[in-house]
Formats: C-alpha cells, structure tokens, sequence
C-alpha cells in the first residue's frame, strides 16, 4: 500500500466533511470538530486544511449559493472524493486489523 | 436588535490582501463567526474576534500563493480586450483607415528616416581603433584664432608624411592615400595586344600601412589573393577589388597579370580583396602601391610647397598622447623644413576619422558629407512625422469618445473600472499602431528602395530581418501607443457613467476640443514652415537656373582630347564641322564652367608689382579663337585671338582687370602682366561669367592660346528636333573614335555638368516637397476624420438650420470657418521661425532671390485652400441632403 499523507488534523477534517456531507464549510467544521471531536481549531487553520486536502484530492468544491447570514457572500462547499472516502476507508481498515492483533490485557 | 457590522476596516484591508477568488468565502466565514459570537457576546469582543480570526488568514501560506485560477482570468480579460478592440475599430472602420494611413505613412516616413541617419552615422565606424584613427588636414591663413577666414583642405604635401614618420615620435601609424581621379586602364593579353579597355575613377595610391590602420574589422572585409603586409610593398603593384577584378579578368585568375595604366604604366597584379563597404568614405576599386609615386615623378617628394588635395594622410598617434601635443609636433616638423612665409600661413591639424563624414569644410574621396546638423534636422522631422499621426489619432479619439459615451457608461455600470477602461482603449490604440507599424515597414522598404539616388544610400540587403530596424519599429510602437493612446484613454475613462448614459456630452463639452483646436493648429504650422521652405528652395533653384550667367550651355557637347597632336586635332574639326548638326567646334584647355572642368590656377601680376598682395590667382584657360564665339562670352574692348598670333598674349576677365587695378577695359588693352616668370600682353577684355556656380562670386579668369594645353573639345549643335540627337552624338562617337582609337569615348552635356553644381540643392528641394507633401497628406486626413465625425453628430443641426432657410454656401461657410481661424492661426505662427530659417539658408549664397512677402503668402494661400476644399469636399454632401432623412427618424 502506498503510503498516504494525512496528518491526524486533516484525517479528522476529512471525516468531518464527509459527516457534513452537503453543508461542509469553514464554519460548519470548525462548529463540528468542537461538537463531535472536543477540538477547537480557528476558522483560519480549518480553511488551510482544507485547501490542502483539496490539493491532495481528497476533497473538492465548489461556490455555494449566496445567504443573507453571510452578507450576501457566497461559501466555498467541500465534499470528499471517492479517492478521500477511500483512503478513510484504508486507514480504517489497518487500524482495525491492527487493532485485532494487539493482545487484549487479561480480565484477571 | 441593533445592526451591527464587523470593522469595515478590515474587511477592505482583506479585500486588498487576498486573492478575489478567496476574498468573499473568507469573509463570509468570518462574518457568520461575527454573526454567531454577536449573539452571545458583547460587541466589542465579537469585533475583536472578527479581526483575530481575519489576522489568523494572514498566516498561512494558501492566502498567499498564486493562485492558478486567477491567471487564467487575466488572459481570460486580455483575451476580451483584444476582442473588444477589434471590434470597436471595425464598428468606427472610416475612423480606424484614417487613422492607419496617417500612421503608416509617419511611421514608414519615420523608419526611412532613422535608416538613412543610422547609414550615415556607420560610415568608417568598422575599423577596429576607428576612434583613434586621424586625417590630417591643411588649414591655411594668416590668423588662426579665425577658423572661418582660413582656407580648410585635406592635401598634404608629399614630403610631410615621410617626415613625420621620421621624425616624429608622437604617431605610432602614418599612412598616405592619393586618390587618383580618371585613368585609363587597359588589360593586355599575353602578346601585348589590348584586349579590354576602361575608364576609372576609382583608383588609388595607398600604402601597405593603409590596411594596419584601416582593418575593417566589422564587415566581411578580407583578402582573396596576397596578403595585406606584402601586396602593396613594391612599385607598381596592383591591387583589385573583387568586383574590379571579375571586370577584368572575367576569366582566369589575376594574380600576376598585368594592367596598363593611363598607356604609361605596366602593373603586376598582387591582390584580391573584398568590395569596400558602402559606407566607406573610400570609394575605390584599383589600389596601387604608392611606392610607385617616386618612381614616376621623384620631384615631387621633395616639394613642400605644392599641394594635392587628393593626397590624404591618416595618423594614429602613439598612446599616451593628446591631439595638441601630436598638433604641436607636427609642426615642428614641419617648421624645420620649411621657410618662415610657408609654415607660417599653413596648419597641418588633425581631425578625428569619425567626423571625416561630417565635415564639409574638409570634404572626403567621395565627395559627399553630411553635417550633424542635417541629421539632427532630419531626426527632428521623422519625431515631427510621427507626432502628426499621433495627433491625428488624438483628434479622431477624443472626438469619437462622445459617440461611444454610452458604451463607457455600460461598462462602468456593469462593473468595469477605470484601470480596465484604460487598459481597453490603450488595447485599441496598439491594435492600431500595430497594424500601422508592419504596413509602414514594407512601405519604407519601398520608399528606401525608390529614393534611394534621393537619400544617397544604398541599402545592403532588405531590412524585414535586421533586428536594429525591428527594435527601432517596436520603440516606435510603443511611444506612439502611449503618446497617442494615454490622453483619450485618461479622458474616456474618467466619464461619469450617470451622465454618460444620459449622452450628454456634445463634441464641445467634452474638455478635448480646445485640446484639439491646439494639436490642429501644431500640425498645421509644421505643416506650413515646411511648405513655405520648399517654396523657397524651388524659387532659388529656379533663380540658380534662369540667371544669365555670362555665356551660353545649351546644346553643347564637351569631349576631352586625350592626345596632343594638332594633325589629329585639324581633321576632326574639319571632319565634325562638315556633319550638318555642328554649328561650331572649339578646342580648349577647360570649359567656360560646370563640376566636371579641368581647373588650373596660377598667378598673375603687374610688371611693377612688388610685394606678395599685388599677385593675384587667376583661373587659366587655354582657348582657340572660335572659343568666345561658340560661348557667346562677351568682349567687352580689344580683340579674341587669331590664328595668326603667336606672341604671348592674353584675355582677361573684368574682376581680374579690376583685381590689378588696371582701370577701365580700354585702358588695360596692352599692359603687360607677368605669368611663370613670362610677359603676357592683354590684347582683350571679356565681360565677367560664372564658372563656378551662383553660390560663389565670379573669379579672376585669364586665357591665353596654347594649343599644347588643349584638352577638352566642345561641340555645338544645331539641332532642330530633339530625336536627331542620338544620331548626332553617334556620328560624334564614329567621329572622335577614328581620330583616338586608343581611347574611351565618354561626352557631356554643359549644361548637366552646370547643373551638377546644384546636386545637393536640387536634393534638399526634392526633400522638401516630398516632406511637406507627407505632412499635408497627414494633417489633411486629420481634418477630413474630424469634419466627417462633426458631420455625422450635426446631422440634425443642418437640417433644421435648412428647414429654416439656411443655404448651401451659408452651411458651408459654417463648418468652414473653424478651420480657416486655426489655419490662419498656424500660418502666423509659422511666419516668423520659416523666415528666420530662410533666410539663414539662403545667406549661403553670394547670389540668392529676395524674400518677398508672396513666398510666404501663397504657400500659406494653398495650404488653406487644400484644407477648405478638404472640409467643403465632406461637407456639401450634408448640406446638400435632404432635411427630411436626417428628421424623419427618432
């Protein structure tokens, strides 16, 4: 298996924008993080992950609609690619099956 | 609950900052946080937040790296400027002609010019120590500290060079050069026999050093044949240019054969090399050692005093030392050798090679240079040139900008800012100059090309390719986008898109009309200054052509005569006066007058004349007693000569007599004058005539009859059509060819060679005409677009000035008269700078016209006149319309 570069910051972004499915921005994750994950990151930290991971080409976007909430301004939507969903997946996988290997302490 | 708004500070400060493609998603982020915290914080703290997550951006790297997407909307814009340019100038197609052509024909106008001044300004450049290379030159005069009333000239007497090489430790190269005039080359075959036979003034005398100084380091200059240290090293040795040599010998190699030269001299041949350059102020062909120069005439080398203005000498000065001192040495070698009276009155100074080309006091072998000034002036009509297409674009701009007000209002309206607005019409400018620039280019290649003999260039090789000329073009380009281009763009751009939309703006609101009456009026008096120039020129070349000058050139064929013997001389005179086309024949030493003359001066004096003062130089000729009659040269007492004398006598011109002080004609009749140490009794007085050209005064003229010194035959026909001519000069051809069969059959007519004075003239004339036709052209379709934009928006006016009675003229006058106050405004501005100019000009000349007020009120007339008619020619079509067409719509 190829290695894959996903820090632990962005692994838990990723699974947000998955989670979020259609509603995940900025905003939307960093509320979030904070609700499922204790983590309170600022807005400006979440959008450099998330500019990163679109590089990696585990996320893409797309301009969202304008809202009056916002000002009129519009938001950039995240969703994970398949090649993101995947890689979760994968990560999963190996900690599941690693997780199976570790001899469980004895209940004694 | 109150609105509130987070800093809009920072907001403006973020839009700055990122990148637009980021801007509005991170402020909008931002502010659902401002939004979130307003609700449960102060707003104090939520402010605060807002501007510490804003800063939080500021950090990271994405914020600030390139991003790929916002290049492809700059070429995304690009693209759209390009296509919103094109179209514009295809929309406005008679603004964007006009506009072209006037630019075409400065730019190509421009280019010529920047050709030729580049061509001048390479001559002798490509020697390798071209700036330390000098020509010394002969200024004579009893007071230098006045350069102007001394006698500048480029001979060297024989002797000097060889001296300074000896004795001078101050130059580290000598060379001389003796440019040889005619001479008759003859290519012999193996037995002896001619076989070719021409006439050269290409040849010259010059010395192995010549090519250690003069390397040609930067043309493809090289030796064939021979070699540069030894070809030139032994008396008569030749060495031929490669063009020289395919003339001679079209077959077989030269090296080693033999030519004949003037029938006297046998050369071996030594040498092939390369053409010279073009741009060489060393027009030869045929170079023969100067080592032969001894041979031929030892007394020569010895003699200070004479003087050949052919014989050149270059010095290269040993290093180290400044002009003044090589100046100083020079003359104490020349002090040493030569009595007080000669190096007291005669200055061997040094001028630097690279203003050879730009000195006409001192002139070059190839008879042309060209002053600083001349270029500078030509330099300052190609800018001129250029300004008048760019002012022309500027009026049709500013004008057409009010028809496009409403496309400028969209644009603001929809978004577009004034950068952009700028960037759009600067786009449209370039488009413009752009095409104008590669038409203009093939035209100057055609202009170089026809005006070639004009400008006195010759172009090597086209110049599409030469990166110099394409640099120039794009320089051009540029100034001309922006010189033309900023001003509209700036004043389109600043329209208030409110008012824009609502039209407005009418040709005189708009700021750019005085602006525009100011570059009409520019245009206009560059326009006439040089219109009235040439008018002046034509008048004086006219003057230089009408005047009597003393004796008659029409119809008169000179030939030379290139032997001495009478025999031959008698019959052809028999033999041409028999043809029925002859009206009379005459043997002489020179010709009355013309460029082409054999010239002789010599001194002359009274019997008790005493100190140096009283000798005077005259012009001598030698002449057979039909001489006066063939030229209708007058006598004013005493008598011409007759076959029958054979004591010394002598005729003697007016000034002459005057110069002597030998009283009136009827007192001079049989003084005695002294001439080569020999008395000369004047049996004539003839009236004054110009030999030189109207530019000078007369000379002092003496003739005697020598028929040993005859040397030119002049011929004159009675022809009654013009189409016998040919026949006439062949019968003369057949002729003189059975008289000389040895010789080259080579005929002038005197009044070409008369004419001739007048070459550079004749050329500035030329100039002029073609300058200020270009400038007319130029400003008269500036006037032709502005009169057809101001037309088609008073559409309307006209015809409801019609309506209510106007006529046709009226209308005319109308649109008229705006261009008459400026032309007349030009013209007044004009006035004063041409007269000064003109009048500078023509103080050059011992003999000019007066300026009289018409040289300058015509010219001024006609400009107006093509002008009006310009204006009328568009105009009458919308007087003449309809009223109802231009109504009946909206």
């Amino acid at each position: 298996m190829s290695r894959i570069y996903l820090g632990e910051l962005e692994e838990l972004v990723l699974l947000m924008v998955a989670l979020l499915n259609d509603e995940a921005y900025g905003v939307t994750i960093t509320k979030e993080l904070e609700t499922q994950a204790n983590r309170e990151i600022s807005i400006s930290a979440a959008h450099a992950v998330l500019h990163r991971l679109e590089e990696k080409g585990f996320v893409k976007s797309k301009m969202g609609g304008a809202s009056d909430e916002r000002g009129g301004r519009r938001k950039r939507l995240f969703k994970i690619t398949a090649y993101g969903r995947q890689t979760l997946e994968d990560l999963q996988n190996t900690r599941n099956t690693i997780w199976s290997l570790i001899p469980k302490p004895s209940a004694s | 609950m109150k609105h509130e708004s987070p800093p809009r500070w920072f907001d403006s400060l973020l839009d700055k900052l990122a990148p637009p493609s980021l801007a509005e998603e991170i402020k909008g982020d931002l502010y659902e946080i401002f939004c979130d915290d307003l609700s449960k914080k102060g707003i104090t703290r939520s402010k605060l937040n807002y501007i510490f997550n804003g800063l939080g951006f500021l950090t990271k790297s994405f914020f600030w790296k390139k991003r790929q997407s916002s290049h492809v909307n700059n070429t995304i814009m690009l693209n759209s400027y390009f296509k919103m340019a094109r179209r514009s100038l295809h929309a406005y197609r008679s603004n964007t002609v006009i506009n072209i052509l006037g630019l075409v024909i400065g730019i190509a106008s421009a280019l010529v010019i920047f050709s030729v001044i580049r061509y001048e300004l390479s001559f002798d450049s490509f020697h390798s120590n071209a700036d330390k290379i000098y020509r010394l030159v002969r200024v004579s005069g009893t007071n230098m500290a006045i350069l102007e009333s001394s006698e500048c000239r480029t001979g060297v007497s024989f002797p000097v060079p060889n001296a300074l090489r000896e004795e001078s430790s101050k130059l580290a190269k000598v060379t001389s050069v003796l440019y040889n005039g005619d001479a008759l080359i003859e290519v012999p075959d193996k037995s002896g026999a001619i076989i070719r036979r021409f006439q050269e003034n290409s040849t010259a005398l010059v010395e192995p050093s010549f090519f250690s100084i003069f390397d040609f380091k930067n043309t493809n200059f090289k030796w064939f044949e021979g070699n540069a240290k030894t070809a030139l090293e032994k008396p008569f040795s030749i060495v031929l240019t490669k063009s020289a040599s395919a003339k001679y010998f079209p077959d077989g190699n030269p090296m080693g054969m033999t030519l004949k030269i003037d029938k006297r001299f046998d050369c071996t041949v030594t040498g092939i090399i390369e053409d010279f350059p073009s741009n060489c102020d060393f027009p030869f062909t045929v170079l023969v050692s100067y080592s032969t120069l001894p041979v031929v005439n030892s007394r020569m080398m010895t003699d200070w005093y004479s003087v050949d203005d052919s014989n050149y000498t270059f010095v290269v000065p040993a290093p180290g030392f400044t002009v003044d001192e090589v100046q100083k040495d020079i003359a104490r070698v020349h002090a040493s050798h030569t009595p007080k009276d000669l190096h007291e009155s005669r200055y061997y100074l040094l001028q630097s090679l690279s203003d050879m080309h730009f000195d006409p006091r001192f002139g070059t072998f190839n008879g042309r240079t060209i002053t600083r000034q001349t270029l500078l002036a030509l330099g300052i009509i190609a800018l001129f040139l250029l300004l008048t297409g760019s002012i022309n674009y500027i009026n049709l701009a500013t004008a057409q900008s009010t028809m496009r007000s409403k496309e400028i209002g969209l644009r603001k309206v929809m978004g577009s800012n004034r950068k952009n607005l700028m960037i759009q019409f600067l786009t449209e400018t370039f488009l413009v100059v752009l095409m104008a620039g590669v038409f203009a280019l093939g035209l100057s290649e055609l202009l170089l090309f026809r005006f070639q003999a004009l400008l006195n260039i010759k172009p090597e090789t086209f110049y599409f390719a030469d990166p110099v000329v394409l640099m120039a073009l794009s320089l051009i380009i540029i100034f001309v986008t922006l010189f033309a281009g900023i001003y509209p763009s700036l004043l389109i751009s600043k329209f208030n898109p409110v008012t824009a939309l609502k039209n407005r703006f009418t040709t005189e609101t708009v700021g750019g009309f005085s602006l525009r009456k100011v570059l009409v009026v520019a245009q206009f008096t560059i326009t006439q200054m040089l219109v009235i120039g040439t008018f002046v020129v034509i008048a004086q070349m006219n003057f230089f052509q009408t005047t009597e000058i003393g004796f008659v050139h029409d119809a008169i064929i000179n030939i030379s005569v290139p032997e001495r013997n009478p025999v031959k001389r008698e019959t052809m005179s028999q033999q041409l006066k028999s043809q029925s086309f002859v009206s009379d024949v005459s043997f002489s030493f020179s010709l009355p007058g013309g460029v082409n003359r054999n010239r002789s001066y010599q001194d002359i004096a009274r019997t008790d004349a005493k100190a140096r003062e009283d000798i005077k130089v005259f012009e001598f000729h030698s002449i057979d007693p039909s001489f006066l009659d063939l030229y209708k040269i007058k006598l004013l007492a005493g008598r011409n000569f007759t076959h029958l004398d054979s004591a010394p006598y002598i005729l003697i011109n007016k000034s002459l007599m005057n110069n002597l002080q030998l009283g009136s004609p009827e007192a001079a009749i049989g003084t005695s004058l002294i001439k080569n140490e020999e008395k000369y009794m004047v049996i004539g007085v003839i009236d004054d005539f110009y030999s030189n050209s109207l530019k000078s005064s007369v000379d002092n003229i003496g003739m005697v009859m020598d028929p040993n010194a005859f040397r030119k035959v002049s011929i004159k026909l009675a022809l009654h059509d013009n189409s016998s001519l040919p026949d006439a000069i062949e019968q003369i051809r057949k002729i003189w060819t059975a008289t000389y069969p040895d010789y080259i059959f080579d005929y002038q007519f005197l009044d070409e060679n008369i004419k001739a004075f007048y070459e550079q003239e004749q050329k500035y004339a030329q100039l002029f005409q073609l300058f200020s036709f270009t400038f007319l052209l130029i400003g008269c379709l500036g006037l032709f677009g502005l009169i057809t934009f101001v037309i088609n928006r008073k559409g309307k006016e006209i015809a409801v000035r019609k309506v209510l009675g106007a006529s046709v003229s009226g209308l005319l006058f109308m649109f008229s008269k705006e261009y008459v106050k400026l032309i007349l405004i030009s013209f007044v501005l004009a006035m004063p700078v041409t007269y000064y100019v003109v009048n500078n000009w023509l103080s050059n000349f011992s003999h000019h016209i007066e300026l009289k007020w018409w040289l300058f009120v015509s010219p001024g007339f006609i400009v107006l006149l093509i002008a009006i008619s310009v204006v009328c020619a568009k105009s009458i079509g919308a007087a003449n319309r309809n009223p109802v067409d231009s109504l009946k719509c909206e």
